[in-house]
């Protein structure tokens, strides 16, 4: 491969990355503060892309209009699945919230086959993202550009929220120790409610992003992006929001560029992220970030 | 006979020192009380001595031989064992199981013996189960060994406890804060009840405790910790009266 | 003495059993028989299943996988060389593999024991760590499974699958199955070892505390799930006999996760029970996804509303009814003439 076309697959990457990444965030948040894998995440994240095309199509709102919306959505279902089938069950054994997740999770994909059909949809772009800039032989998609600069402009956001806000700092005290912040008079239940919310409308963002740059949706396509999203979470250190963006990235790109340089893999590439996150609990089980949750003692 | 020695241990978290400097000694045959202000560091070097633990740096030696940083479980077998401050029973288990279960790592049976039921497993099931009856027999639940674990009142919830920690067979017994929750009579019936079981059993106590009667009444011997350091050692009557002790606990202008 | 009359009351209903077995061979139509099989293989799965997930506590997602393991390593052992020469159109199998040729009962044996072995492999940096990973790794290495068949032509034949597949399985096989692994499994629940188990569930910390070496017991019970849902793949391929990377779905991972919900987390004899129900309700609902007749109306099937009832029931039990039918009880033939005496005496 010569210098161009390296180029052209680090930008892909990179791209392909900060959507993985948005995705991360939410399981992380959701994982740091409740110590669920929310096996719906993923789904949500599909709900919320199905919700901006319908935003585009069906009700015909411009296309930032749509995206807002999409996210507004998804992050009211994120708070309803929370409220409705996760809180019942915050003191009841572990094992039982991981089954009602992914029941949750199940529940969403099927109800949208039988709504929607399996028949994948043609996601509508905006011609704003439609073109491309050419510098220097290398090819950049409006969206491979817009894709990572959403991200990192979520992410800084996010970072601001958390350390600089006493919504932040409650959640972060919330994945240190939920008894102790309740009892130091935080709402444990709006705060809960406040990081499915973000997690959820970040996750709709890298949907949304997704569709721009693969743009045929379906009710499944939040299975496997899901998977290599917590792939990333704990790749980054579970309960880290920056980790599980770093995380993001990582594999994103080293998608694209194990593909790129043996082609004869590339049937593989959705194997990468399971094979780096055995790789992580083998040698580096706290992720890059390094937190450790910690036993209860 | 010091049967554990706790040599200058360190616990760091991140930029927090929890335990500084700490050392110890404890002889066979002793109870042993570990007190101090909440938050002082007591449950962090159990931890460290139990295994849970890892301390940055220092060491614990148990008969003389290392066992810093060994596995929890390792550490068990070598004849040590604990409660919790708050009673962790298997609540699904009935209480002659919970028992059992201390018994488990003495098991010697394997598992095509179990899976083909050979004469061995069989004998040693029961010899199990009559050690363990007995046990419960000693702390008076002998009838109550088919109930399930979280329908017993508190007070023998926490018998339980011990007898389940009894049951591993050690040498060395940590209680963390066995008292908790108790009533007054529970709580002296608790008080002989240990003193017994150290002389029936053979036993060493190293407990943790905020009740300074239960202290005062049960400990030979008493360490004090604040802020991670201990600050005073000795017998419950003396340190009782330490400067330091009283500062720690009620605030300077009591000393 | 109670313990002899308990064996032999054992003995005369595992007879019972397959005397009853003899007959429907005899005398069902092929439609109940393969039912009947149905559900001595998922009963085979789903005690499995609850083994590591109820008994033990340790959320897992592994069967679809490991299902797919044992269907494909014992298949392509039952196969004959001409057979696999014939079939392996794309790419040609890779020596050994073209000529390894073994009989039934030893394939469904080396089945469960690679997949027992690919069982010990991914958990061991899982079980080495706290936290809840086992199940996405398991959720993973299902997505993996297909990707691998799906290229690994030369080993599995890709997207094309295996067809011609020996019809060896048949009832007595499917349920002599079955009843073995229950048999086995069961014996290890009550042992030693399933009460650490269980202690591993109710409070790993404090199980670890008394001396239990959690990652050798979790093992144990993951390993042992491996190997019987192998041999149960190998069943299920050798009663289908035509697998393919697209056939074993996260669907069949849900399906075992609301029998051993429904019967009761833990509760072997709640997994037999719920095995029956869900399989033979399975099929009775299959209604619902077609078109259905009454009286004048006809209401349109919609496929898939299968999946999303099956979905709504598994979320409505978790949060009204956790402990399912047998909570954590098991079947005792004390505690079940004791009954009969009850009813007597009214």
């Amino acid at each position: 491969m010569n210098f161009s076309e390296v180029i052209q697959q680090l930008v892909n990457g990179i791209s392909l990355g900060s959507l993985y990444g948005l995705v991360a965030i939410g399981y992380t948040m959701v994982y740091g503060v409740l110590r669920l894998i929310n096996f719906a995440h993923g789904d949500i994240m599909m709900v919320g892309t199905y919700m901006a095309f319908f935003g585009v199509s069906a009700f015909l709102l411009p296309w930032w209009a749509s995206f807002i919306f999409a996210m507004v959505l998804a992050a009211l279902l994120g708070v309803v699945i929370d409220k409705v089938a996760y809180k019942p069950l915050r003191s009841a054994s572990r094992i039982s919230s991981l089954i009602t997740a992914i029941g949750v999770s199940f529940l969403l994909e099927n109800l949208f086959l039988v709504l929607f059909g399996g028949v994948p949809k043609a996601f509508p772009i905006p011609k704003l993202f439609a073109g491309s800039l050419n510098i220097g032989g290398v090819i950049l998609p409006f969206v491979s550009i817009f894709a990572p600069v959403l991200g990192i402009v979520f992410l800084l956001i996010l970072l601001q929220l958390l350390h600089h806000t006493k919504y932040g700092m409650a959640m972060r005290a919330l994945s240190l120790d939920i008894e102790t912040t309740r009892i130091m008079g935080v709402n444990v239940d709006a705060v809960i409610s406040l990081v499915f919310a973000i997690g959820s409308a970040l996750a709709a963002a890298g949907g949304i992003l997704w569709s721009l740059k693969y743009p045929s949706i379906n009710p499944l396509m939040g299975i496997l992006p899901g998977l290599k999203a917590f792939a990333a979470a704990v790749l980054g250190g579970i309960g880290d929001v920056t980790g599980a963006a770093i995380g993001g990235f990582i594999i994103g790109v080293s998608e694209i560029l194990i593909v790129a340089i043996f082609p004869e893999l590339a049937g593989y590439k959705d194997a990468f992220a399971f094979l780096l996150l055995i790789l992580v609990l083998l040698f580096k089980p706290t992720g890059i970030m390094g937190k450790d949750l910690g036993g209860r003692f | 006979m010091s049967i554990l020695k706790c040599d200058n241990l360190i616990m760091q978290f991140g930029g927090l020192t929890a335990v500084n400097h700490f050392s110890f000694e404890i002889k066979a045959g002793a109870i042993k009380g570990l007190i101090g202000p909440n938050g002082a560091g007591k449950t962090t070097v159990f931890n460290m001595i139990t295994g849970n633990y890892k301390p940055t740096s220092g060491r614990v030696l148990f008969f003389n031989e290392e066992i810093t940083g060994l596995k929890p479980h390792k550490i068990v077998s070598r004849g040590m064992a604990r409660t919790f401050q708050n009673i962790r029973l298997f609540t699904n288990l009935s209480v002659l199981e919970n028992v059992m279960v201390g018994f488990h790592h003495k098991i010697k049976y394997k598992l095509y013996e179990t899976v083909l039921r050979l004469p061995r497993f069989g004998a040693e099931e029961e010899k199990m189960r009559q050690m363990c009856i007995s046990l419960l027999d000693r702390v008076g639940l002998k009838d109550k060994i088919n109930l399930k674990a979280n329908e017993l009142p508190y007070g023998e919830q926490r018998k339980v406890e011990i007898a389940r920690a009894l049951a591993t067979g050690p040498k060395l017994l940590l209680l963390d804060e066995p008292a908790a929750g108790m009533n007054p009579q529970e709580t002296t019936d608790l008080m002989y009840f240990i003193s017994e079981i150290r002389d029936k059993f053979d036993l060493t106590v190293l407990l943790i405790e905020h009740d300074m009667k239960f202290v005062m009444g049960l400990c030979e011997n008493v360490t004090v910790l604040d802020h991670g350091e201990k600050i005073a050692e000795g017998k419950p009557v003396d340190v009782q009266k330490d400067k330091r002790v009283i500062t720690a606990y009620l605030g300077e202008s009591y000393a | 003495m109670n313990k002899k009359r308990n064996s032999l009351l054992t003995i005369a209903s595992i007879v019972a059993l397959f005397l009853f077995l003899w007959y429907a061979s005899a005398h069902f139509n092929k439609y109940s028989i393969r039912i009947l099989n149905d559900i001595a293989i998922f009963m085979m799965l789903a005690v499995s299943y609850n083994l590591i997930n109820g008994v033990t506590g340790q959320f897992s997602l592994e069967p679809n996988g490991f299902t797919a393991i044992g269907a494909y390593v014992s298949s392509l052992l039952t196969l004959t060389a001409a057979q696999k020469h014939a079939m392996f159109i794309i790419v040609p199998m890779i020596h050994p593999l073209d000529t390894l040729h073994l009989p039934f009962l030893a394939a469904l044996i080396v089945g469960g024991l690679v997949t027992a072995l690919v069982g010990f492999i991914l958990a061991f940096p899982v079980f080495r760590v706290r936290g809840d990973y086992l199940a996405i790794v398991t959720l993973g290495f299902g997505l993996v499974i297909r990707v691998f068949s799906n290229n690994a032509i030369s080993v599995t034949n890709g997207p094309l699958g295996l067809k011609g597949i020996g019809a060896y399985t048949n009832l007595w096989w499917s349920w002599g199955w079955a009843v073995f692994s229950l048999i086995v499994i069961m014996r290890l629940v009550n042992s030693g070892y399933g009460r650490a188990m269980k202690a591993i569930r109710d409070d790993e910390d404090a199980a670890i505390a008394m001396g239990i070496n959690s990652f050798k017991i979790k093992m144990i019970a993951f390993v042992t799930s491996a190997f019987f849902e192998g041999v149960a793949g190998g069943l299920l391929a050798h009663l289908i006999t035509t697998i393919s990377p697209t056939l074993f779905t996260f669907f069949l991972t849900f399906n075992l996760l609301i029998i051993i919900v429904v019967g009761g987390l833990g509760s072997m004899t709640g997994t037999v029970i719920a095995t029956v129900m869900v399989v033979w309700g399975s099929e009775l609902l299959r209604v619902v996804d077609q078109p259905m007749h009454l009286f004048s109306f006809t209401i349109p099937g919609v496929p898939g509303m299968r999946m999303i009832l099956f979905s709504v029931l598994l979320i409505v039990i978790m949060l009204f009814a956790r402990e399912g039918i047998m909570g954590q009880k098991e079947f005792s033939w004390n505690g079940f003439l004791n009954f009969l005496r009850h009813r007597k005496q009214k």
